[in-house]
């Protein structure tokens, strides 16, 4: 849903080429996997170009480390919260971890045991410290923890926090600790790069070996507390673009990726029995956001009639080739959040229902002329649906919905595809009249709610979400109350007055989920994720990697 | 007019040519004037160009940190402010302010740090990358300039012959989009046949170093991505400078040559290809300048490192920094290479420096 591939025909291109030669691939892949089997090296491989310049630093987004992922199998977090499956937390640093009812504090007690890579102990004083950081300033609070201060008693460590986490669990748990000893000696912790001799220790798996422009080398940590690694050795590279990746990926010089990839069945499938391709839902959604200020989303009944004509399985199928699951629920939410939904809204869905639409339609006082769809004021209905040019499977989408509305509803749909600079200032600006575009993750039903019905997003009139700017005291309320409860039954009890809300004023249109994506290959490894065991996403970008990697075994 | 055959360099005044009848007394004297002008005209474009380079980006849409939470979606954007503070963004200072602290930066050589790249110096970021352009597409450039050239001299020399047919192949070949011709390189050099790697510069796990392995893999892995832009380019250089021949051959001088009965190859390489091959002389000197820009498409098809990529990243995350360095540099090595154009004109074409007279 980023602008993975800003060439489209390239990426088509390619995989004309790739279909048109992958007869002739098994072949040569199957000697190389025969040649290497025993303690082979996993690729994983980015589609970002050249990543030239070396920052080991974690809390960087933009670091190498990041880009690449490899600071997530070097730093380790407290725990690892599943972004899809079962949403569970597995305590990974900590041997527990704890929330008080109201989730403004977590109680942890360090695993013991563990060391880190440089051959110092890991203890408890380790995560008072990465976290005292946040205090003192020494790091920049971009997760938005407002972190408070700790307190040890005897094994248990408490942090304290200035508001509920309970919708931030995973930023949280998922803030790589670093040691003590190393970091208190840093000047510029925010931004220092750590590539001077012996400052990248971590307790993770694996510790980097050898970095370079066009890769990087870690090698399995001998001492790594979780047990013995299958895999010896990680290569971090990156590809010019998809295409390139895409076709690495199929010849077998990259293992491991989490690429949009056009029609992914022939172009990488179809090259290898062993490739596979894993879809993980999140919690998020590629939502249909429109601009309720404006004429003609200030109509609740033309967004009704929308929700039951815009297509979601044809967004999942033609839009996203697949990678992604349509949301059908009137509550907005999707199958990994069904245990969230309301009793009286289980099983309420959307469906494709031209009928329908047309009949709340007309009882609204809309009429057509000509097949065009006319509002009660006599003005013919149209309005314009925006997307960066380059997000190809929204683009796709856009001609979709305008095809859809048009020849089902008579609507006349206008497909806009400003720049990225365009786009960012109409939708904070709300001067856009609908937009596909992602939502704010939580790991829970608050994510979908707080971004498309959230006051507290717009701040000096300009939106970080909620770009519709709908509001109602009652769901701000509720909003609030299910971000703060101390209780499960209240937490629910305002969950229901949002999946009301949402379900009769349709603020916004989810489509399909928002997937983490995986290609891997069985040749040397078996372990995996899979469709049935999501243990983990089989996104190597994702703190899980360190789970899969721990999961890995080589092939009989 | 007629056509002044150029000099080389005169012992003495004593004339070798014939038909050369002007422009012999300023040989032995350095034009100054002609060379201040010049370099006056550069300073000012130099001017022109870095504070063009300052204010383009900021009148793009949108800054730094939006790009930077769409990048980084675990980033809170409630930590908008925090985030301004960390890249050096919360500054309220007028651009002026900006524009003249930009100035007293740049001369003392401080390109500021890339928000892209990890908040690492500009002058890191830009110098892992620009050797590997310069060393691809510079050698592909160059070489694709000399066959080219003295392909388009042989080509038209022999007019009527076969060798004619060169012409519309090579002029076909560079029509050819170069990601598609990269592709299929790819796919049957790489994927079904192969000999050479997908891309990168050199091999996985490898570190650079000056080992023959580690020069072997670069000239590896660099082949396909060299050979490529060859061939894509060849055709430009080989219809300019057969087109130039054809126009040379039906000189006086030339037919006067042959007609007191110099050898062929002397009339060819002699007199023809060396006033023919002056306005090639001109483009290479400008393309010296593009290379620097790096060849984006190259880069993303063959997942080579170069500036390209490095540039239109750093244009679309607003990383004002690294954009202006690369510009910068490519600004500085467009004017550079216009400047050995023009001192290289002076000196190998008389009639550039009538001007004085």
């Amino acid at each position: 849903m980023r602008p993975r591939a800003s060439l489209v025909t390239l990426s088509v291109a390619a995989a004309l080429v790739l279909s048109a030669c992958s007869s002739g691939q098994s072949g040569s892949s199957d000697t190389d996997a025969a040649a290497a089997a025993p303690g082979a090296a996993l690729t994983i491989a980015k589609p970002d170009g050249a990543i030239t310049t070396e920052s080991h630093n974690p809390y960087l987004g933009d670091s190498s480390a990041s880009k690449y992922g490899y600071a997530k199998v070097i730093f380790e977090p407290l725990a690892l919260v599943n972004p899809t499956g079962d949403l569970g937390t597995t305590p990974w640093l900590a041997e527990s971890v704890e929330w008080n009812d109201d989730y403004t504090e977590l109680t942890v007690v360090p695993r013991s045991g563990v060391t880190w890579s440089d051959g110092t102990e890991f203890t408890g004083d380790d995560i008072v410290y990465t976290f005292d950081q946040y205090l003192d300033g020494r790091l920049t609070d971009t997760a938005g923890l407002k972190y408070e201060g700790a307190t040890v008693d005897g094994d248990a460590i408490t942090l304290r926090f200035g508001d509920s986490k309970f919708t931030a669990q995973a930023r949280v748990l998922h803030t790589p600790i670093v040691p003590k000893h190393i970091w208190e000696t840093l000047d510029e912790p925010n931004t220092d790069p750590l590539t001077e001799d012996g400052l990248v220790v971590g307790t993770g798996p694996y510790v980097l070996d050898s970095w370079s422009t066009e890769s990087v080398t870690l090698t399995a940590n001998p001492d790594y507390w979780a047990g013995e690694l299958a895999v010896p050795t990680l290569h971090y590279v990156s590809y010019g673009d998809n295409a390139a990746l895409t076709t690495a990926l199929v010849s077998g010089e990259a293992d491991w990726a989490q690429a949009f990839i056009p029609q992914i069945e022939a172009s990488y499938l179809a090259a290898d029995d062993d490739n596979r391709f894993l879809v993980s839902p999140t919690t998020g959604a590629g939502t249909l956001f429109m601009n309720l200020q404006t004429k003609p989303f200030d109509d609740v009944a033309l967004r009704q009639a929308l929700a039951w004509t815009i297509d979601r399985d044809a967004y999942v199928d033609i839009a996203r080739e697949g990678a992604s699951e349509a949301v059908w629920s009137v509550t907005g939410l999707g199958s990994v959040l069904e245990s969230e939904i309301a009793p009286e809204y289980q099983g309420e869905s959307y469906s494709v229902d031209v009928d329908k639409a047309r009949q709340i339609l007309t009882h609204a006082g809309y009429t057509w002329q000509d097949e065009a769809l006319v509002d009660p004021d006599g003005e013919r209905v149209s309005f314009s649906i925006s997307v960066p040019a380059g997000w190809s499977d929204w683009n796709t989408q856009q001609a979709l919905i305008a095809e859809e509305l048009g020849s089902a509803l008579g609507i006349e749909v206008r497909v806009d595809q400003p720049d990225w600079g365009g786009w960012d200032a109409a939708r904070q600006e709300g001067t856009f009249q609908a937009i596909i575009h992602w939502l704010e993750d939580t790991g829970n039903a608050y994510g979908l709610y707080t971004s498309t019905m959230d006051p507290r997003w717009i701040v000096d009139d300009r939106a970080q979400f909620n770009f519709g700017r709908f509001e109602d005291p009652a769901v701000t309320d509720a909003l609030n109350t299910y971000a703060t409860a101390s209780s499960d039954d209240e937490r629910t009890a305002a969950s229901a007055v949002l999946q009301q809300a949402f379900a009769e004023q349709v603020p916004a249109i989810p489509l399909g989920a928002h997937p983490l994506l995986g290609e891997y290959n069985t040749r040397n490894y078996v372990g995996w994720p899979t469709e049935e065991d999501q243990y983990a996403s089989a996104d190597p970008t994702q703190p899980g990697i360190v789970q899969i990697l721990v999961n890995l075994e080589p092939v009989e | 007019m007629t056509a002044v055959q150029p000099q080389p360099p005169v012992q003495d005044g004593v004339e070798v040519g014939t038909t050369a009848t002007t422009a012999v007394k300023g040989h032995s004297r350095v034009p100054w004037r002609f060379l201040t002008g010049r370099a006056a005209f550069y300073l000012f474009t130099l001017w022109a160009a870095i504070t063009i380079n300052f204010f383009l980006p900021r009148m793009m849409k949108g800054d730094a940190v939006d790009q930077y939470l769409s990048r980084n979606r675990n980033v809170s954007p409630e930590a908008a402010d925090a985030l301004r503070a960390l890249l050096g963004l919360d500054t309220d200072k007028s651009l002026l302010q900006q524009y003249v602290d930009y100035w007293a930066l740049l001369l003392r050589g401080d390109l500021g740090v890339s928000l892209l790249h990890g908040l690492r110096p500009v002058t890191e970021v830009i110098s892992q990358a620009l050797p590997w352009t310069v060393g691809l597409v510079g050698f592909a450039t160059v070489v694709s300039f000399a066959i080219g050239t003295i392909g388009g001299a042989v080509v038209g020399w022999r007019r009527g012959s076969r060798l004619d047919g060169l012409i519309p192949v090579t002029t076909f070949l560079s029509t050819i989009p170069y990601f598609w011709l990269g592709l299929l390189a790819i796919a049957l050099f790489s994927v079904n046949l192969g000999w050479f790697p997908i891309g990168k510069a050199y091999g996985v796990g490898m570190t650079p170093q000056w080992s023959a392995e580690f020069i072997g893999q670069v000239i590896h892995h660099g082949t396909l991505p060299a050979a490529t832009i060859v061939i894509a380019s060849l055709g430009g250089w080989m219809l300019g400078m057969r087109n130039m021949m054809l126009t040379v051959l039906d000189e006086d001088y030339v037919m006067v040559a042959q007609a007191k009965g110099m050898p062929n190859r002397r009339v060819l390489w002699r007199y023809a290809a060396r006033n023919a091959v002056l306005p090639q002389i001109q483009s290479f000197a400008l393309s010296i300048g593009f290379i620097v820009g790096g060849t984006i498409v190259m880069e993303m098809v063959f997942s080579y490192p170069g500036v390209g990529k490095l540039l239109l990243d750093a244009t679309n995350a607003k990383d004002y920094a690294l954009m202006q360095g690369v510009f910068l540099v490519i600004t500085l090595s467009v004017l550079v290479a216009n400047i050995l154009a023009d001192v290289a004109y002076a000196f190998l074409d008389p009639r550039t420096r009538q001007t004085e007279a």
